[in-house]
């Protein structure tokens, strides 16, 4: 089952982002090997110095922050037949998403002060914003098993949809407790899962890596802590973290700042 | 259910008869949790001392254990004609520890899975599980007693009650007859009977959370409607994460996924649990979705367990094990809610 007329060319391209997600996929070992074997790399910054200009997967991190990505990812549209964005930046902006809450100019002056003016920046978009993409993988970094799975679907041609499920639904099919429990706050109800909820299988709370479902109920973690009825664990879990309803928001839109992009007069203070 | 032979069991004895068990079988029981103690869960036990005879209760029933969380069903290959391999795993195991809400929720799912077409999968696993029940204390989320489920002993083998220094055991089947022979048992005397018996009066006087009206008005409301405004009020806190479903004993809902080989030749089909409770559930092809709205998707969970279930089984979906309230992240209580709904049905008369 090989619907390529030969072998497809795959190519990895970053934009602003730690090119993590590019680095993580080497930890995929030996089944990198098993993989790799329907395609010819030819580019892949993280591992090989060889660079092709051409291609026809296109593996594509990070995020849009300047006017010559823009450019330069609609190159790489025009050659590959399948792009992919890679990773929560190139998906949904991630943390570059968080310089879209300053007006450009105000932001280049505070961090650049008068050496602003040379440099080019625009509010942080996700790939997909800019041009058609094929396929999209959240995570920060991708989920090994996730990123495998995408890369079969793309070689047999078959539709990839990211998961619209929260992470609780991962943390229990794991049979993991629950981090409330241990009096964390957790942003697993609201966020997609994909990562089999890696991050509290290792005890630690879900940061939202991964970007909001649908119909994520962002007034209930307020409710429930600050509401007419205070859930008992978290209560404990605002008294211990000394958090206010509005901190608790803000932490929501650490990886969730794409709603605001291009607004850059808006305030970010997580009301949205 | 009347026991068909009663016996008594010393607390060295039994952890003898667990290790003796463990020679021949996979034992899985309560254990408490490596990372945060005073938590338990349904596990292999390895030695006898892994066993929790104290625990309150788990977050996952031990339906993970007969219908697992991502259950492996076939492997297929692209071959013409395609070859398919069913997934079979036959090894026997016991399963200890079963407070009689989970048993409830076992029977359920026996009369679920029953129902044609029968579900093979299920059976087979039932066919592999030896149960030894065990009777329990509860703790503030537990309502047993409000769907008749305190004292339920169907489908165990063995069923025991702690008692000063052991248990009492109550023979229940033929392969739990069998089981007991590992062990040194002697004859139960009027003393640990009533011992037992003190333990179950103890049990159903210390339940606190109660429905305020019988399952058959419960069901009765919920057919009548008029609850829009405990539905939408309930779902504005509500996350919709799925958690109430996926940490109940007796919700069996599942999707299916289809994993390739990495040398695209094949794959491999599993099946794993869903929940109503998710956006997506209820959405068809074409993008409608019939319970687009979070308040409908509440209202589902409630019209499943004491309505529609209950109509078309004669038996409540919902075993009172509180395990909904417990693993909600928003502290959304199934007995407060349902007694919001009775108090919101006696005010439209």
């Amino acid at each position: 089952m090989m619907p390529f007329a030969r072998k497809p060319r795959v190519a990895f391209f970053d934009f602003a982002c730690c090119e993590g997600c590019q680095l993580s996929i080497l930890e995929l070992d030996e089944k990198l090997f098993d993989l790799l074997a329907h395609v010819e790399v030819v580019a892949w910054r993280e591992v090989m110095s060889e660079i092709s200009e051409e291609y026809d997967i296109a593996f594509c991190e990070g995020s849009i922050t300047r006017q010559q990505d823009i450019e330069r990812i609609k190159t790489i549209r025009d050659k590959a037949e399948i792009v992919v964005s890679l990773g929560t930046c190139a998906s949904i902006s991630c943390h570059n998403a968080l310089k879209n809450k300053w007006a450009m100019n105000e932001l280049l002056a505070l961090v650049y002060s008068e050496y602003g003016e040379h440099i080019d920046t625009i509010p942080a978009r996700p790939i997909a914003d800019v041009v058609n993409v094929d396929y999209q993988i959240l995570g920060c970094p991708v989920s090994l098993p996730e990123f495998e799975t995408v890369f079969k679907r793309i070689l047999t041609r078959q539709a990839y949809t990211p998961s619209n499920q929260p992470v609780c639904v991962e943390c229990k099919r794991n049979d993991i407790l629950c981090v409330h429990e241990k009096g964390m706050v957790c942003l697993g109800p609201v966020t997609r899962c994909g990562c089999n909820a890696i991050c509290t299988a290792f005890g630690d709370a879900c940061r939202g890596c991964r970007g909001l479902i649908d119909d994520a109920n962002l007034e209930a973690p307020v409710r429930a802590l600050f509401g007419e009825k205070l859930h008992p664990i978290m209560a404990e879990v605002a008294r211990n973290n000394r958090l206010t309803g509005k901190e608790i928001i803000a932490r929501f839109s650490l990886y969730n700042n794409t709603g605001r992009v291009g607004k850059g007069e808006e305030s970010s203070d997580g009301t949205a | 259910m009347t026991p068909r032979g009663i016996q008594i069991i010393s607390g060295p004895d039994f952890n003898m008869f667990l290790e003796a068990i463990m020679a021949v079988q996979t034992v899985i029981g309560p254990r408490e949790r490596g990372d945060q103690p005073g938590y338990y869960l349904f596990s292999r036990l390895q030695r006898a001392e892994d066993f929790a005879p104290g625990y309150k209760t788990t977050t996952l029933p031990p339906k993970k254990i007969l219908a697992s969380p991502k259950e492996k069903l076939f492997s297929f290959t692209f071959d013409k004609p395609p070859r398919l391999r069913l997934h079979v795993d036959a090894s026997p195991f016991v399963l200890l520890g079963v407070h009689p809400c989970d048993l409830a929720g076992i029977d359920a799912l026996d009369h679920a899975y029953a129902h044609p077409p029968a579900e093979m999968r299920w059976s087979a696993n039932r066919k592999r599980a030896t149960i030894i029940g065990l009777d329990c204390q509860p703790d503030a989320y537990c309502f047993c007693s409000s769907v008749g489920t305190d004292a339920a002993r169907i489908p165990c083998d063995l069923f025991l009650t702690p008692i000063d220094h052991g248990y009492l055991a109550e023979i229940h089947s033929d392969r739990g007859r069998q089981l007991l022979q590992k062990a040194n048992t002697s004859n139960a005397g009027e003393e640990e009977l009533a011992a037992a018996k003190r333990w179950r009066q103890q049990k159903v006087e210390r339940i606190r959370a109660k429905f305020d009206a019988p399952l058959e008005r419960i069901a009765d409301i919920l057919e009548t409607g008029g609850l829009t405004p405990t539905w939408k009020e309930t779902a504005k806190r509500c996350y919709s994460c799925g958690s109430c479903n996926t940490a109940c004993p007796t919700c069996f809902c599942f999707d299916m996924i289809d994993e390739l080989d990495p040398d695209l030749r094949g794959g491999t089909r599993y099946r794993t649990w869903d929940s109503c409770q998710l956006l997506d559930f209820a959405m068809v092809a074409g993008g409608h979705n019939f319970r687009g709205e979070r308040w409908q998707r509440v209202r589902h969970r409630w019209q499943r367990k004491f309505l529609y279930l209950f109509r078309q089984f004669g038996r409540p979906y919902c075993t009172g094990c509180g395990r909904c309230s417990r693993a909600c992240t928003v502290d959304i209580n199934i007995v407060d809610v349902t007694n919001q709904l009775i108090a919101a049905a006696k005010m439209e008369g």
